[in-house]
């Protein structure tokens, strides 16, 4: 839990490193008006306060909430204790990594999850990319493209994994029946895993699309007039004028789609229950720690998923740089 | 551990005033200190797995426990694994709110092991025992002593249509032989079963090594032995899936997967539970004078198959107050009266034999003496208190049925069910 | 938008109007066909038929005649709406402190909401049962609520951080020379130029909460506060082994209105917001 939080704190501050050389331009018009301190020290104390203050209830809510708990899963992680024999409860250190650190099972679940990850975050941000420049831009209808497109979002994640299950299911489905009558394509390996990216990409594409609309939302109008009049093509003032602006909305959309995508879970449940390799490592988590009660080994499945996305999270921040939260602000005003 | 109260019974009013969560942390303390129980009347906590009238059970024991104590009814999720997973979560936080409690079957020896139910003695197990069916009981066993009283039971059977199948084949090779044919004349040909990586894989395999002689885990469940009998199980199960005679979709098929194909008209023969009798009166009305049952194929021709034993059992919650209540309870939900009631009005099969014999039982079950037939010759899945790592092994290992090679798959089972019940090592 | 709109020929408008039913039907057909299943009659369920051959409004008869549904309907929108509002309230002014003031701990804020949003909620569920239930929270209101706000504010504080940046917030400063406190300039000035931000994270947060399933499966025991997605689970079908396909289906038509209802009225204010904002700009 330390290492993992220093890790993070880290990241941040390496992140606003980097933000303070490159912070300037990137920002288009809006940028130039932000400039440097006004250093008076009355006025940084009521600051200081102001910022605690604002922060206190939602600091306070996620600790009381979540601390113990995440404490009490790395504290089980390094314990042998399953329920079902109560009385072999011992403290064995880093015995459980090892455990699932050389599992053929952990590594399988875990490259599946990788590949599922990628694919579906790629597909979902280019899809939610085009979505998103639809829903803000459209000339005709644009309250029901809107509501429309987030519908997907909003449907309850097990009913919506039925509906393709149902749909895939030969003899029962409208999709299997397209496809002809004696393929069973949930029953293939890449199939299988091409209809889970789907109905995953289909669902989640409107949140994507929904954070990177908000981002457009802030390109400034004028900003893309003068881009157009210098005679920047469309792609251009997509790349070098959008693009840019947007970059937070971005990195925030990217981010929080790739920690889920990592932890996918409902859909592969229903789709296949992990058959033919298919599973991920929520469900291997699941599997231990819920189904099979060792609270040991379950644990630490949890914790090393966190530290995955953690190091996923110091990837993204390091790459994103000025755009993450919380990094240039030192210089900001 | 103040929170005495948790059933949220008549504290609507006190949940409203709480409804707001600045108001909640002041109020907690108040709501913990007003104690369950009202009026002074001991209530009794069942907690089951959702079935259509079983409130007209529990109403029932209420009438005979006339006053003396409340029996509510708690309705656990529809899928077993939430079910379990909700027990399990109280018992382990030592909830003593728990009194009576819905075990799937393979439970038993995890709960007992585990501490989490009390063992039946005295005249309460002699009542649970009296006219039980071996096979079910022997469910509700651990180590020799009784830990639940079996509530209802479950067979599969072979389905066949009688417009294509006229003497129902005996045993698996006899099965795709005659499947094999009627492929051949061009018709419905399928043989359906559960071969989805899940329980249901695990019953369909439990099933074939019993019919062959074979075993899986040591009788007390303490080693994996899988003889010679359960490598013949693999060869029956692989041969199976690589007949050409399975369903397409056998790796994703689960009962329902099952029981909708055959209603589809693709197949003639299916193994399933009694449930697809009903079903397919409503299904396939057109079909179902045609819908016919046998007893499970066995593997060797002399000797009948063994169809594995489901159901739930009843067991009374170490942590329970009430101990004494509790077990009247569960007597009573599980009678004769109740399981006969429960099995015309939700279709679960009786575990003591004499109800099979009740007249209202012909017409909900045509198929009983079959299933009576097999529950007294069954198969029990291993009993292990670490019987859902077994399974999620066993049903991992044995997806995709047609790529089992018998002798590594059993070599490979042997490794990872012995490792799985010492709870060593990664459950997939 | 007019830079790139230019007139609105009619030309312009069929494009549009094409690109919009791409849109819609790649939306809408997997919503259809769960709208299809619920109006199925039990014998032509399984006939693969995208449209339904038999219509029948059984399935919504029975889910309304079941007091559980009523009562989960409820649990769910107020739920939702409640941790909606606190998780937005709390999460727009720690935002706010993010993107514009400099105070310690402002670093470790932020890494810790990332680090709770990351945690895998499996493993937090089981000591949270523990914890609720010895401070009477198990099974109540507030006993999600506060699960809720803590799993969305993550998202609603690196959202709206992310928006606040982008606001000119030399308005601020002109408000402030005005004499406005930094509470006032917060309130009159950036709450209005963050709208798009903040109704952006109300319509997320809102679906999160909608959508729980495993919070609300292991920490209500009754339907004094279980939600639908949990509530699902207690369907039963004409057997164990069969699902209740129609009424889950019917189900989850109806849960999803409320969804519509909310993102319908929100997404006007996604833009309605910044054009405000800019014209004062």
């Amino acid at each position: 839990m330390s290492e993992a939080s220093q890790l993070s704190a880290e990241n941040v501050a390496g992140a606003s490193a980097t933000a303070r050389g490159v912070r300037g331009g990137s920002a288009g018009s809006t940028g130039s008006a932000r400039r440097a301190k006004p250093v008076l020290s009355e006025g940084k104390k009521a600051e200081r306060r102001l910022g605690l203050l604002l922060c206190a209830p939602a600091a306070l809510v996620m600790i009381a909430v979540t601390g113990w708990p995440i404490i009490y899963s790395v504290w089980l992680s390094l314990q042998r204790f399953d329920l079902r024999f109560p009385d072999q409860r011992e403290f064995v250190g880093l015995d459980n990594y090892i455990t699932v650190l050389s599992s053929p099972y952990w590594w399988t679940a875990f490259g599946v999850t990788a590949l599922l990850t990628v694919v579906s975050v790629v597909l979902e941000l280019v899809l939610g990319m085009a979505l998103a420049l639809i829903m803000h831009r459209t000339i005709v209808g644009r309250g029901l493209v809107r509501t429309v497109a987030l519908i997907p979002y909003g449907i309850v994640t097990v009913v919506a994994a039925f509906s393709w299950y149902y749909a895939w299911t030969p003899g029962t489905g409208y999709l299997a029946n397209l496809v002809g009558p004696d393929t069973a394509l949930l029953t293939e390996r890449l199939p299988a895993l091409a209809i889970i990216v789907s109905a995953e990409v289909w669902k989640t594409t409107p949140f994507m699309a929904l954070l990177l609309m908000a981002g457009l939302a802030l390109v400034p109008d004028d900003l893309l007039k003068a881009a157009a009049m210098d005679g920047a093509s469309a792609w251009q003032r997509f790349t070098r004028v959008m693009v840019p602006v947007m970059k937070p909305a971005i990195l925030v959309a990217l981010l929080f789609r790739t920690l889920d995508a990592f932890r996918i879970f409902d859909n592969i449940f229903v789709l296949t229950s992990g058959a033919q390799d298919t599973a991920s490592v929520s469900m291997q988590t699941y599997n231990n720690l819920i189904k099979g009660l060792n609270l040991g080994v379950g644990s630490t499945m949890s914790v090393l998923i966190f530290i995955t996305v953690a190091i996923i999270a110091f990837v993204f921040v390091k790459v994103f740089g000025t755009a993450a939260p919380g990094s240039d602000q030192g210089g900001r005003r | 551990m103040r929170g005495a109260t948790r059933t949220g019974r008549g504290r609507t009013s006190r949940r409203r005033a709480v409804a707001t969560f600045t108001a909640a942390l002041a109020l907690a303390p108040a709501v913990a200190a007003c104690g369950s129980g009202g009026g002074g009347v001991t209530t009794i906590n069942v907690y089951y797995a959702p079935e259509q009238n079983f409130q007209k059970v529990v109403d029932q024991c209420n009438a005979k426990a006339a006053g003396r104590y409340r029996i509510v009814l708690n309705t656990l999720p529809r899928d077993a694994d939430g079910q379990r997973e909700q027990m399990v979560r109280r018992l382990a936080a030592g909830d003593t709110e728990m009194d009576v409690l819905g075990l799937d079957v393979t439970w038993v020896s995890e709960f007992a092991e585990a501490g989490w139910v009390t063992e039946w003695t005295g005249e309460n197990k002699a009542e649970a025992e009296r006219g039980t069916l071996a096979g079910p009981l022997e469910t509700a066993r651990w180590k020799d002593k009784l830990y639940a009283a079996p509530k209802n039971t479950n067979v599969q059977l072979l389905w066949y249509r009688d417009d294509l199948v006229q003497q129902p084949p005996r045993t698996w090779d006899e099965m795709l032989a005659a499947a094999k044919q009627l492929k051949d004349a061009g018709k419905p040909s399928q043989v359906l079963a559960t071969g989805a990586q899940y329980e249901g894989l695990v019953v369909l395999y439990n099933t074939i090594v019993a019919s062959a002689g074979g075993q899986i885990l040591s009788e007390d469940g303490g080693r994996a032995v899988m003889d010679a009998g359960a490598v013949e199980g693999l060869r029956v199960l692989r041969d199976f899936a690589t007949s050409g005679v399975a369903s397409p979709s056998l790796t994703n098929s689960k009962e329902g997967e099952v029981q909708r194909g055959f209603e589809a008209g693709a197949a003639a023969f299916e193994l399933n539970w009694p449930f697809v009798y009903a079903a397919m009166q409503k299904g396939n009305p057109e079909l179902a004078p045609h819908f016919k049952w046998a007893r499970i194929p066995g593997v060797t021709p002399d000797v009948p198959g063994k169809a594995t034993i489901g159901g739930y059992d009843l067991a009374v919650s170490s942590y329970s107050q009430h101990q004494d209540e509790a077990f009247e309870t569960a007597l009573c939900l599980r009678s004769a009266e109740s399981q006969k009631f429960s099995a015309i009005n939700d279709g679960v099969p009786p575990t003591i034999e004499s109800v099979y014999a009740e007249p209202e039982m012909a017409e909900a079950y045509p198929m009983r003496d079959m299933i009576l037939e097999e529950l007294k010759d069954p198969a029990v899945r291993p009993l292990t208190p670490a019987y859902q790592s077994a399974s999620t092994i066993m049903s991992k290992v044995l997806s995709p049925p047609g790529a089992i090679d018998p002798q590594a798959t059993a070599e490979r089972l042997r490794r990872e069910l012995q490792d799985a019940i010492e709870s060593k090592g990664v459950v997939p | 938008m007019a830079v790139i709109a230019g007139t609105d020929s009619t030309g312009r408008k069929i494009r549009w109007t094409l690109l919009d039913i791409v849109v819609v039907v790649y939306a809408l057909v997997p919503v259809l066909w769960i709208l299809s299943l619920s109006f199925k009659t039990p014998e032509t369920l399984n006939d693969g038929n995208f449209i339904p051959r038999a219509w029948t409004l059984e399935n919504y008869r029975l889910i309304f005649q079941t007091p559980e549904f009523v009562r989960a309907l409820a649990n769910s929108i107020g739920i939702a709406l409640i941790a909606t509002a606190i998780a937005v309230v709390l999460g727009t002014m720690a935002a706010y402190a993010i993107a514009r003031l400099d105070f310690p701990g402002k670093r470790v804020l932020v890494g810790v909401s990332l680090l709770i949003a990351m945690f895998p909620q499996v493993a937090l569920v089981s000591p949270l049962f523990e914890i609720e239930r010895s401070l009477g929270l198990f099974n109540t209101w507030p006993g999600l609520i506060l699960p809720y706000i803590t799993f969305s504010l993550p998202l609603a504080i690196y959202t709206l951080s992310a928006f606040f940046r982008e606001i000119p917030w030399e308005l601020e400063k002109a408000a402030k020379m005005d004499g406005a406190t930094p509470g006032q300039a917060f309130r009159r000035v950036i709450a209005p130029l963050a709208a798009p931000g903040v109704f952006t994270t109300a319509i997320l947060v809102f679906i999160f909460c909608w959508n729980d399933f495993l919070f609300a499966i292991s920490l209500t025991s009754t339907e004094a506060s279980r939600t639908v997605p949990a509530a699902l689970s207690f369907f039963t079908g004409a057997s164990q082994f069969e699902d209740p396909t129609g009424t889950i289906s019917a189900a989850a038509v109806v849960i999803t209105i409320p969804i519509i209802v909310f993102v319908l009225f929100f997404q006007r204010r996604i833009v309605a917001g910044l054009t405000s904002g800019a014209v004062k700009g």
